[in-house]
C-alpha cells in the first residue's frame, strides 16, 4: 500500500521534475513563468494516444512526431507569447500572455478530443517486474531514468558548456548579454523548443500511466510550478528535488487521505514556503520582478 | 467639485447618463421587441456581474499594482457566502451579500498580510496557492459548501426583473467606489505604491497599509459579485473558482484597458457582445478569446480606453499658462508657516555621530551635522563620499549602525514613511516621479489630507472641502514653478529639469519644515538652476531649513549659509561658504595635496 504509493509518487515526482526544469529554461533568459508549459506535456499524450491507440503505429513513429510537433509548438509558444510581452509593456503582460497561450492550447486539444477522459496508449515497455510484493511496470521505470538522464545532461550542458554560460549569462542580465555578443534570441527561441520538447516527451512517457485529460494541462504547469518552486527556479536538481518532494507529498497523502486532500497539501506546502522564505527556496531568482 | 466644464468632462457626463438610462430601460427595451425578454436581461445581469468582479481585479492590479490570481477563488467564497446564507441559514439574502462582502475582504486582508515581504511575483503565486486551496475546501466541506455539487436553489425572493435592477444598482456602486476612491488620497497613495514603493515612502505615505486597504477594497468588491452571481443563477458550485474562468477577466481588462476606471465596463461589455454573436459555435470560445487578448495585447497594448486616451483626441490639451511666470510669482502662503515657530537654539535636523558600514565599507564615519531653521545647508564632497548615504541615514531609508537622529530635538521616527509626517521630506538624486500619473497628481500625491477614505468614497462634504484645498494648493505650487500649463500631462511627458523641479514642488507639497535636496542641479541647464536658488531663497525666508546635497560647488557657495563637507565618511570642514573654501582640507579633497597643485 505504501510502497505503491511510494513508486507512483517517484514516477509523477519525475514528471513534475521535467515540467519545472521546462519552466526554469524557459524563465532563466526570459523572466517568464510559463503557464502554458503543461500545455506541451499534453501535446505529448495527444500524440500518443493518437499514434499508438488510434493510428497503430508504433512507438518510434509517436517519438518522432512528439519531436515535430514540439518543436513547432515551441516556436509558435514563443511567438505568441514574447510577442505580446515585448509590444504590451505592462507588467502584467507575461501572466496574462502564457495564460491566453494555455487556454488557446487547451481548447484546441479539448475541440479535437472531446469525449475522451483520459489519453491513454499502450506502455511503451510492456510488462514489469515484482518488487517487495508491489507491481512495478517497466514504463515506470523507464519515465524515471528518462528523467534522471535529462536532468544529469542538461546539468552537465548549463555547468560545463560555452553555451551554458551563455544561457545564464542572458539569465542574468539579457541587455549585458547581448552587448557581449550572445545572441539571446535565438537563446530564447531555443529555449522555448527545448522546454516545450521536454514537457513532451514527459507527456508521452507518462500518458500510458497517468489519466491525462486534454483539459489537464494547468494542473500539471501548477504542479511542476510547486516543484520549481521548492526546489529553487534555475537548478535541474532543484527541479529533481521539488519534483520528488511534490510527487511524493501528493501520492501518499492521496492514497492514505483522499485525492483533494493531495492537492490541499501541494498547494498548502506551495504557500507556506513562499510565506516563510518570500523569494523562494533558493536565494533570490526572481527579484526582477 | 469646482472644476471647468470642458467639452470633454461634458461628454463624459451625456455618455453616463446615456450608459444609466439604457442599463435602466433595458427590461422595458427586451419586453418590446423580443419574445425572450428573460433571456436578454439575464445577459446584462450576467455581464453586470461579470464588470464587477473586473472593476474589482482592475483596483488590485490595474491601481494597486497587484497581481491577482485568488479573484475566482474570491468570487466563489463570495458565493458559498451568500448560498449559505439564504438557502442553509435561511436569511434573508441581502444578509449573504454583506457575507460575501466580509469574508472575500477578510480573505484577501489576510492574504496580504501574510504576504507582504514576498516579492511580486511570487505574491501572486501565493494568490494563486489561496485560489486552488478554496476551490478543493469548497469541493471538501460537504455541510457547508455542498461539495463537488455546490448548493442550488438558492433564490433572491423576487421577480428576475426585479433583481436585475439589484444587480445593476450593485455595479453602479461598485463603479462609485472605484472612480472616488481612486480619485482621493487612498487612490493616489494606491498609485504611488504601485509605482514606487520607495518613493511612496518619501511622499508618507506607509506602503503597507496602502496595498492592505487596495486589496482589501478589491476583495470585498470581488465578494459581492460572487454573491450575486449566486443569486443570479441560483447555484455555486467549486467549477466558479477555477482560474480559467479567471480568463474572461483578464481579457475584459486588458481590452478594455488596465488602470482606467471605465475600461473594465468597456472590455466586459465588449466580450458580451462577442460571445453572444458566437454563441451558437460556444464551442470555440474560450479559443477565441484567448486569440483576441493575444492579439489586442500587441495591437492595443493599453486596451480601448487607455489606447483613446493617448490618441489625439484623447490627450489632455495644454491649458493656456496660468500667470505661471516664475519671476514674480510667489512661493503659496501656506508653506513654512507650521505650527511650531523655527526656534533658532534647537536644529531643525540633527544627525549625531552617524556610522553606516556595508559590508568592510564605512560609508559614513561618525558624521555630526546640525542644520538651523531658516538656512540653506550645502553639504559637498567628492564622489563617493557618503554624501547620499548620510541623506539616507537622515531619512531611516538606512538604518544607521550607530548614532541618532533628532528633529527639532526629538528622535526621528524609525521608518522611512514616517519621517515626512515629522516634517523632514527628501528628494532623491535621480528622478523618483510617479510617471504614469498627471503632474497635478504628483503634487496632490505629497499633501496630506486629513479625511478617511470611507468617507472619500461616500464623497462626504468635509472630504470635498479637504479635496477642493489640497488642489487649490497645488496648483498654487505649480503655478509657482511654472507648471501649471503642464498640469493634467502625464509627469513622464515633462522633460529633465521640469522633472527635476516637479519634483521639488512635490516634496513641498508635503508642507516639510526641513527639506533635504540630493543633487537636484545635475543636469538642469542655467536658467533652471537659477529657478531652483530663487525656490531655495523663498523657502528660506520662509523658515524651513534646506539642506542641499551638490557638486556643483559655484551654484552651493552663491546660495548656502552653511557648508559641510564630507570626505570618506568623515567632516572635514564645515562654517560659511567663503571660509570653507578656503581649508587646506578642503582643496587636499579636490583638488589633491597642495603643495602639489601648480600655482601659476
Amino acid at each position: 500500500m505504501t510502497l505503491q504509493a511510494w513508486i507512483d509518487g517517484v514516477f509523477t515526482g519525475s514528471i513534475y521534475a521535467l515540467v519545472a526544469l521546462s519552466l526554469a529554461i524557459v524563465y532563466q533568459p526570459t523572466r517568464v513563468m510559463n503557464f502554458a508549459q503543461g500545455e506541451a506535456l499534453i501535446l505529448g499524450a495527444v500524440v500518443g494516444y493518437q499514434v499508438i491507440s488510434l493510428g497503430k503505429l508504433g512507438w518510434v513513429v509517436a517519438i518522432l512526431a512528439t519531436l515535430a510537433l514540439a518543436t513547432l509548438m515551441g516556436v509558435l509558444s514563443e511567438r505568441m507569447i514574447m510577442l505580446p510581452v515585448r509590444l504590451s509593456g505592462s507588467r502584467f503582460a507575461w501572466i496574462v500572455a502564457t495564460l491566453a497561450a494555455a487556454l488557446i492550447f487547451q481548447s484546441i486539444f479539448t475541440l479535437g478530443y472531446r469525449d475522451v477522459d483520459a489519453l491513454r496508449p499502450a506502455p511503451m515497455a510492456e510488462g514489469g517486474f515484482t518488487l517487495a510484493g508491489e507491481q512495478v511496470s517497466w514504463q515506470i521505470v523507464l519515465t524515471v531514468a528518462i528523467a534522471l538522464a535529462v536532468m544529469a545532461g542538461y546539468d552537465l550542458l548549463l555547468r560545463r558548456s560555452t553555451y551554458g554560460r551563455a544561457i545564464r549569462a542572458a539569465s542574468h542580465n539579457p541587455g549585458t548579454a547581448v552587448l557581449m555578443g550572445i545572441p539571446v534570441q535565438r537563446i530564447i527561441v531555443l529555449s522555448f523548443v527545448v522546454a516545450t520538447v521536454l514537457s513532451a516527451l514527459a507527456g508521452l512517457l507518462a500518458a500510458p500511466v497517468l489519466f491525462i485529460g486534454p483539459a489537464a494541462g494547468l494542473i500539471f504547469t501548477i504542479k511542476g510550478f510547486t516543484a520549481a518552486v521548492i526546489g529553487g527556479v534555475g537548478s535541474p536538481r532543484g527541479a529533481l528535488a521539488g519534483g520528488l518532494i511534490v510527487g511524493v507529498l501528493d501520492s501518499v497523502v492521496r492514497t492514505e487521505i483522499n485525492a483533494t486532500a493531495g492537492n490541499l497539501v501541494v498547494f498548502g506546502l506551495l504557500a507556506l514556503i513562499l510565506l516563510v522564505y518570500p523569494s523562494g527556496l533558493f536565494g533570490k531568482p526572481m527579484e526582477a520582478h | 467639485m469646482s472644476r471647468p466644464l470642458t467639452a470633454a468632462s461634458a461628454a463624459t457626463a451625456v455618455t453616463t447618463a446615456a450608459v444609466v438610462a439604457l442599463l435602466l430601460a433595458w427590461p422595458f427595451i427586451t419586453d418590446f421587441y423580443s419574445y425572450n425578454a428573460q433571456y436578454y436581461d439575464g445577459l446584462v445581469a450576467s455581464a453586470a456581474i461579470a464588470a464587477v468582479l473586473t472593476i474589482s481585479l482592475n483596483l488590485a492590479m490595474g491601481y494597486g499594482g497587484m497581481l491577482s490570481m485568488a479573484h475566482t477563488g474570491l468570487q466563489l467564497l463570495g458565493g458559498y457566502g451568500t448560498a449559505f446564507v439564504a438557502v442553509k441559514a435561511g436569511l434573508p439574502w441581502p444578509v449573504g451579500l454583506g457575507l460575501a462582502v466580509v469574508l472575500s475582504a477578510v480573505l484577501s486582508a489576510l492574504l496580504l498580510l501574510v504576504s507582504l515581504r514576498a516579492t511580486y511575483l511570487y505574491f501572486g503565486m501565493i494568490t494563486l496557492a489561496a485560489n486552488l486551496i478554496v476551490i478543493e475546501i469548497g469541493r471538501e466541506w460537504d455541510d457547508v459548501t455542498g461539495g463537488i455539487n455546490g448548493i442550488t436553489g438558492i433564490d433572491p425572493g423576487m421577480a428576475k426583473r426585479a433583481f436585475y435592477y439589484v444587480v445593476v444598482a450593485a455595479l453602479i456602486v461598485a463603479y462609485l467606489v472605484q472612480r472616488n476612491f481612486v480619485r482621493s488620497s487612498a487612490g493616489r497613495a494606491a498609485m504611488a505604491v504601485r509605482e514606487s514603493p520607495e518613493s511612496a515612502s518619501a511622499m508618507g505615505i506607509r506602503p503597507a497599509t496602502t496595498k492592505l486597504l487596495t486589496f482589501s477594497v478589491a476583495g470585498g468588491l470581488a465578494g459581492l459579485s460572487g454573491g450575486l452571481y449566486a443569486l443570479q443563477l441560483g447555484f455555486i458550485n467549486p467549477d466558479v473558482g477555477l482560474l480559467d474562468n479567471g480568463l474572461v477577466f483578464f481579457v475584459g481588462l486588458f481590452l478594455g484597458g488596465i488602470g482606467t476606471l471605465a475600461g473594465p465596463l468597456l472590455g466586459v461589455a465588449f466580450i458580451t457582445v462577442i460571445v453572444e454573436l458566437g454563441k451558437d459555435h460556444a464551442r470555440y470560445t474560450t479559443l477565441i478569446l484567448g486569440v483576441a487578448l493575444l492579439v489586442s495585447m500587441m495591437v492595443i497594448p493599453r486596451g480601448i480606453v487607455g489606447t483613446w486616451q493617448a490618441s489625439r483626441f484623447g490627450r489632455p490639451k495644454a491649458a493656456p499658462d496660468a500667470g505661471g511666470d516664475p519671476e514674480t510669482s510667489q512661493v503659496p502662503a501656506s508653506v513654512g508657516s507650521g505650527d511650531r515657530p523655527p526656534d533658532r537654539d534647537v536644529p531643525a535636523l540633527e544627525g549625531r555621530g552617524l556610522v553606516k558600514h556595508f559590508g568592510g565599507v564605512r560609508a559614513l564615519d561618525g558624521v555630526d551635522i546640525a542644520v538651523q531653521a531658516g538656512t540653506v545647508h550645502g553639504v559637498i564632497g567628492p564622489n563617493g563620499s557618503g554624501k547620499s548615504t548620510l541623506v539616507s541615514c537622515l531619512t531611516r531609508f538606512y538604518r544607521a549602525d550607530e548614532g541618532e537622529v533628532l528633529i527639532f530635538g526629538e528622535p526621528a521616527p524609525a521608518a522611512s514613511w514616517a519621517v515626512p509626517g515629522a516634517g523632514v521630506t527628501r528628494v532623491f538624486q535621480v528622478p523618483h516621479l510617479f510617471e504614469r500619473q498627471s503632474v497635478l497628481d504628483n503634487v496632490l500625491t505629497g499633501i496630506r489630507t486629513p479625511y478617511s477614505w470611507v468617507s472619500a468614497v461616500l464623497r462626504l462634504p468635509s472630504c470635498l472641502r479637504a479635496e477642493r484645498e489640497a488642489r487649490a494648493f497645488a496648483t498654487e505650487l505649480l503655478a509657482f514653478a511654472g507648471l501649471a500649463a503642464r498640469a493634467s500631462f502625464p509627469a513622464d511627458s515633462l522633460s529633465h529639469g521640469q522633472k527635476r523641479l516637479l519634483e521639488v514642488v512635490r516634496a513641498v507639497a508635503t508642507r516639510p519644515r526641513v527639506l533635504i535636496l540630493d543633487e537636484p542641479a545635475t543636469g538642469l541647464v542655467p536658467g533652471e538652476i537659477d529657478a531652483l536658488a530663487r525656490l531655495c531663497a523663498a523657502l528660506r525666508e520662509r523658515g524651513l531649513a534646506v539642506v542641499l546635497i551638490e557638486h556643483n560647488v559655484e551654484f552651493v557657495m552663491k546660495v548656502c549659509d552653511e557648508v559641510t563637507v564630507i570626505e570618506t565618511g568623515r567632516v572635514i570642514a564645515r562654517g560659511a561658504p567663503a571660509q570653507v573654501r578656503a581649508d587646506p582640507a578642503v582643496l587636499a579633497a579636490y583638488l589633491g595635496r597642495p603643495d602639489l597643485v601648480e600655482s601659476s
